[in-house]
């Protein structure tokens, strides 16, 4: 972002401090006095890093030597920078970093071809999509933080706990609701099939009603309208206009192969409803539905041109 | 291994090691207004309602004032970023569809970029920048989960921190 080389001492300084066992301050202190530049280049080191942590956490689990579908306490503290930290932000932001030192986050993730249905302690749940994380909170049932793929939250609505739900930068409420949210890297997409959401509900408070979407991305939130919201779990993935690097991305999530579209197709427009039933072993059929040809990689699908 | 930790006994940490903290954030850039920090830290930290242990009081103390000075840098950053997003629609003239599709293909890159990348590091760097990085385990944690020592776990986290930071100069 600033164009600077990531110093190499306060890179080493930050790796150590960010380890939830680091007490050294006394050290860091001393290092930050030893030249007036050292905080900066503290600062630029942490962002780095944050930055490369958001980067790989948008990537599928190629090792899992720790399996999917497994629900493992996972420790945040102070080191996400998840919500959108606006000025008029900063002093709820402190707080809540304070707050999660002491709250419960767990995740819960799927393999890619896997549904899962979590029950909340407030009586809310959560449908999560193949090749998806969503980080709970024990202390907390009315917060999550969905990490990457698609999920549907049907939550009971308590209009003086609102249920909050970050995805990415952007942040959202419900009111009185089910929706869903789908992330992606640099992208967030949320759609109302009942009731209400507010997104950005300390910025924008942008409004949604059923039908209605949007899609945050680059900083910019664009309106769009949501049809079968939800549909995933019955098999089915509708699309309106959508490109096939999207419809490729979905069907990846859903099928739990990789599915990819040539880059020279990636922009081409597809409307319609795929049943993903009818297709698990069926690239051809897949291939006629989108008016494309599927050849076989592997173990990927590649949507290429037809002729 | 934490202890129960009553609000007193967490105040008297901080009454003990207040100067320590105001150093802490002077040196961490606060510079002059690092006293009216520390205020508004603790009236923050003891006005909070939930309750629950603390392993290392005077490293949660640390680890607060720390993160203040994280959320200041991010909340200028970002205003500096609004305000050049905001020059740079105004000078366009319009908001086209193309850097959109732009964006598409630069966002496909980036992932095909950062497995080439994980791909390099091999499996064992990246399960331990994941534990360490995305669930926040500690180092010595991870070396007891994957069997290896602690300075092997430095190591590699070293080396994979390093590696996706470079990524990210490769990319602009």
């Amino acid at each position: 972002m600033t164009g600077r080389q990531v110093d190499e001492q306060a890179l080493e300084w930050a790796i150590r401090a960010a380890d939830p066992l680091f007490d050294d301050w006394d050290g860091l202190t001393g290092w930050l006095e030893a030249d007036p530049g050292n905080h900066d280049r503290y600062d630029d080191a942490l962002a780095a890093m944050a930055e490369a942590r958001d980067r790989v956490a948008a990537m599928p689990v190629q090792t899992a030597p720790v399996a999917a579908n497994d629900e493992r306490p996972v420790r945040h503290g102070f080191w996400r920078w998840g919500g959108s930290a606006t000025a008029a932000m900063l002093v709820a932001v402190v707080g809540v970093s304070v707050w999660s030192e002491r709250s419960q986050p767990y995740a819960v993730e799927t393999a890619p071809g896997e549904q899962r249905t979590v029950q909340l302690a407030d009586g809310s749940e959560v449908v999560l999509a193949g090749g998806s994380r969503v980080t709970l909170d024990r202390a907390d049932a009315r917060v999550a933080s969905v990490e990457r793929g698609e999920m549907l939250f049907r939550v009971r609505h308590d209009a003086a706990h609102p249920f909050r739900v970050t995805a990415g930068d952007t942040q959202m409420v419900d009111l009185g609701t089910v929706f869903d949210v789908t992330r992606d890297p640099g992208r967030v997409r949320i759609a109302v099939a009942e009731g209400a959401v507010m997104v950005a509900p300390d910025g924008a408070k942008l409004r949604l009603d059923p039908g209605q979407a949007v899609v945050a991305s680059g900083g910019e939130l664009r309106r769009q309208s949501a049809t079968d919201v939800g549909g995933w779990r019955e098999g089915r993935l509708t699309f309106d206009n959508a490109p096939l690097s999207d419809v490729a991305r979905d069907l990846t999530r859903e099928l739990g192969r990789t599915v990819r579209a040539d880059p020279a197709l990636a922009d081409r427009p597809f409307s319609g409803t795929i049943d993903i039933r009818s297709l698990r072993n069926d690239p051809a059929r897949l291939g006629r539905l989108l008016g494309v040809s599927v050849r076989i990689d592997g173990e990927a699908w590649v949507l290429g041109d037809d002729r | 291994m934490s202890v129960p930790m009553s609000s007193n006994g967490l105040e008297a940490v901080y009454l003990a090691n207040r100067d320590k903290l105001v150093r802490f954030l002077a040196a961490r850039g606060a510079g002059d207004a690092a006293e009216d920090l520390v205020n508004d830290l603790w009236l923050k930290i003891s006005t909070s309602s939930s309750s629950g242990p603390i392993a290392n009081p005077l490293s949660y103390l640390f680890r607060a004032a720390d993160t203040l000075m994280i959320d200041r840098y991010r909340a200028k950053r970002q205003g500096e970023k609004r305000e050049q997003d905001w020059y740079e629609l105004r000078g366009s003239g319009e908001a086209s569809s193309e850097p959109v599709g732009e964006r598409v293909i630069g966002a496909q890159q980036e992932v095909a970029k950062v497995a080439a990348v994980l791909a390099r590091l091999g499996a064992r760097r990246e399960a331990i920048f994941r534990r360490a990085r995305i669930d926040g385990v500690s180092q010595r944690q991870i070396a007891a989960e994957l069997g290896v020592s602690l300075s092997t776990v430095e190591a590699d986290l070293r080396i994979a921190t390093r590696a996706l930071i470079e990524l990210k100069d490769e990319l602009q």
